[in-house]
């Protein structure tokens, strides 16, 4: 086992004891949240700035079926991963025939249809009052309405989650998710259709954010109606970008410090955002590889000391 | 018979006729060059032939069969790989990883894969091959944009090389080399010769010269001469179109 997943497992055990349940929960479901995006932002190269349709899209969808049906949890994730992905597919569709800029309005052109859509629809979604009472019902014995039996559900899921991603990146669909990034002609010159793999990076980000998306609505009993909103889609990016978008784990310490800043810092200082956004431009001066990157520089000076401190003794 | 066909091929920008009319065929096993000053439509032909663009008019025939307009990425998989003029490289990944991509796009019949990247040994395998032939074998574990610019024009074709191309399409692999390297890059394309159908545009007139079976002239768009290296040698009108008018003695 690698370090990496030592750190992770620690995290998982230690995280409940440092902080509230509800926020040790929404890390790992932003973290989740997190490794959908990057698959596109990190591995392919796309900004997208509309997850939040999809994440928003399967918790309604989870969410309606839960409070009315009484449905398997289990069944309830399942079905959000297919909205997260069946939706990523409807959306990413339009978006991959543009690249750029405008590649980017598109995926936030769409994120606003959905938006409003919920908005509108309030017979089901509640418009402005969000979706509320719904319930964590039990699974396999497991009382998922305790907060620390939910915590526990919702990291398992993450290190699920974590464990295909690692997959997909290192299987031949990352390098060519890589390739597309690096260089979209040559990748189409050497007989790749860049259009399509943009298309599946979407549709498995969607599944991700889905699962996401179902998790986040049973942890706080309501969808609000951000939760498909432009601020969410914006909030996963900063996150990423923040923890490091060129790694597998960057999006997991961005949720880190993402939920921790905004779940904790706030309750203390209102003006928390603004910590975030001086967080934000150091992050995008000088590391542009995020957390991660600093803290591979941080290691490298310190070797580099060390071997020095040797030599000189 | 001809592996490579062009009937007629056109391509125009708006009042520019970038490709004028240009019909050509490229025999199995020969390499055929390609020159022309600057601006002749060279690469905008290579452009035409991998489907980069389609031709304004005109049919493009690859072993018998009309693939005029079809996109980049089915030429790729019908045998037709080319390298570029300017590097052309995936900057970020491995040198092995930028060869090794090429490779797996020709041998998908069996779908994506699950595993992990570095377990298909054949795949690699044929990946180092195709490093060690271009002489870039030590350097497979570097980034590619840690390479020197020659380095980078040897990565070029062994991506090119890593599609096992009936039809290979270089465009200029020699630019911007110093002379040390550009005889080890003829050299390099010498050897390639007879295994591949190759097309080559080049500037430089001895390498030319030394290596071509076939040499078809551009100029302004249109094709003006094609010949053996000798007869295109004693053209008049290609040492007009490349001596600027003034006529040699």
């Amino acid at each position: 086992m690698s370090r990496a997943w030592i750190a992770i497992l620690a995290a998982v055990v230690l995280l409940p004891m440092l902080v509230r349940h509800a926020i040790a929960t929404e890390i790992w479901i932003f973290a989740i949240f997190g490794l959908g995006l990057n698959l596109l932002l990190g591995y392919t190269g796309l900004l997208s700035f509309g997850q939040a349709t999809f994440f928003g899209s399967a918790a309604y969808v989870g969410g309606y079926l839960l409070k009315h049906g009484g449905v398997n949890v289990l069944l309830v994730l399942a079905l959000g991963i297919v909205v997260g992905a069946v939706s990523a597919a409807a959306v990413g569709y339009l978006c991959v025939q543009r690249s750029g800029l405008y590649f980017i309005m598109l995926t936030f052109a769409l994120n606003q249809m959905f938006y409003f859509t919920a908005y509108q629809w309030t017979s089901v979604t509640g418009g402005e009052d969000g979706m509320p009472g719904i319930p964590r019902p039990a699974f396999l014995g497991l009382r998922l309405s305790e907060p620390l039996a939910y915590y526990v559900f919702v990291a398992a899921c993450f290190v699920i989650a974590l464990g295909i991603m690692k997959r997909v990146v290192e299987s031949p669909l990352g390098k060519i998710l890589q390739a597309i990034r690096e260089n979209e002609v040559r990748a189409q010159a050497i007989g790749y259709d860049a259009r399509r793999f943009k298309l599946l990076a979407f549709v498995i980000g969607g599944a991700f954010s889905g699962l996401a998306g179902v998790l986040y609505a049973m942890l706080f009993g309501i969808v609000p109606l951000e939760a498909i909103g432009f601020v969410f889609s914006g909030n996963v990016v900063f996150g990423t970008l923040i923890g490091g978008s060129g790694s597998l784990y960057g999006p997991v310490i961005g949720a880190f410090v993402f939920i921790w800043l905004s779940e904790s810092v706030s309750v203390i200082w209102q003006r928390w955002p603004l910590l975030l956004g001086v967080a934000f431009v150091i992050v995008v001066l000088f590391f542009r590889g995020g957390l991660v990157e600093a803290w591979d520089r941080l290691a490298t000076w310190w070797s580099v000391r060390r071997l020095r401190g040797v030599a000189e003794t | 018979m001809a592996l490579l066909r062009t009937e007629d091929v056109t391509k125009t920008f708006g009042a520019l006729t970038a490709v004028n009319r240009v019909t050509l065929a490229v025999e199995e096993g020969t390499l055929h060059s390609i020159i022309g000053p600057n601006g002749a439509g060279k690469t905008t032909l290579f452009n035409l032939l991998t489907g980069q663009a389609p031709p304004t008019s005109g049919r493009i025939l690859f072993d018998g069969r009309d693939i005029t307009g079809t996109p980049p990425q089915r030429i790729a998989h019908l045998g037709i790989a080319r390298s570029f003029q300017r590097t052309n490289v995936f900057p970020a990944l491995s040198v092995l990883d930028n060869v090794w991509v090429a490779v797996f796009a020709r041998s998908r019949r069996r779908g994506l894969g699950w595993r992990p990247a570095d377990r298909y040994p054949d795949l690699t395998e044929r990946a180092l091959a195709a490093l060690g032939e271009v002489g870039l074998g030590d350097n497979a574990r570097r980034a590619a944009r840690e390479l020197s610019h020659g380095e980078q024009r040897q990565l070029e074709l062994a991506i090119a090389l890593a599609a096992a191309p009936r039809l290979l399409l270089l465009d200029e692999p020699a630019a911007g080399l110093s002379p040390d390297e550009t005889r080890k890059m003829v050299a390099l394309v010498r050897g390639l010769k007879g295994r591949y159908t190759i097309v080559l545009i080049e500037h430089k007139m001895d390498i030319i010269m030394t290596i071509s079976d076939r040499v078809s002239v551009m100029h302004f768009g249109s094709l003006i001469a094609e010949g053996t290296p000798a007869e295109i040698q004693r053209h008049a009108e290609v040492r007009r179109a490349y001596l600027g008018g003034i006529v040699a003695p």
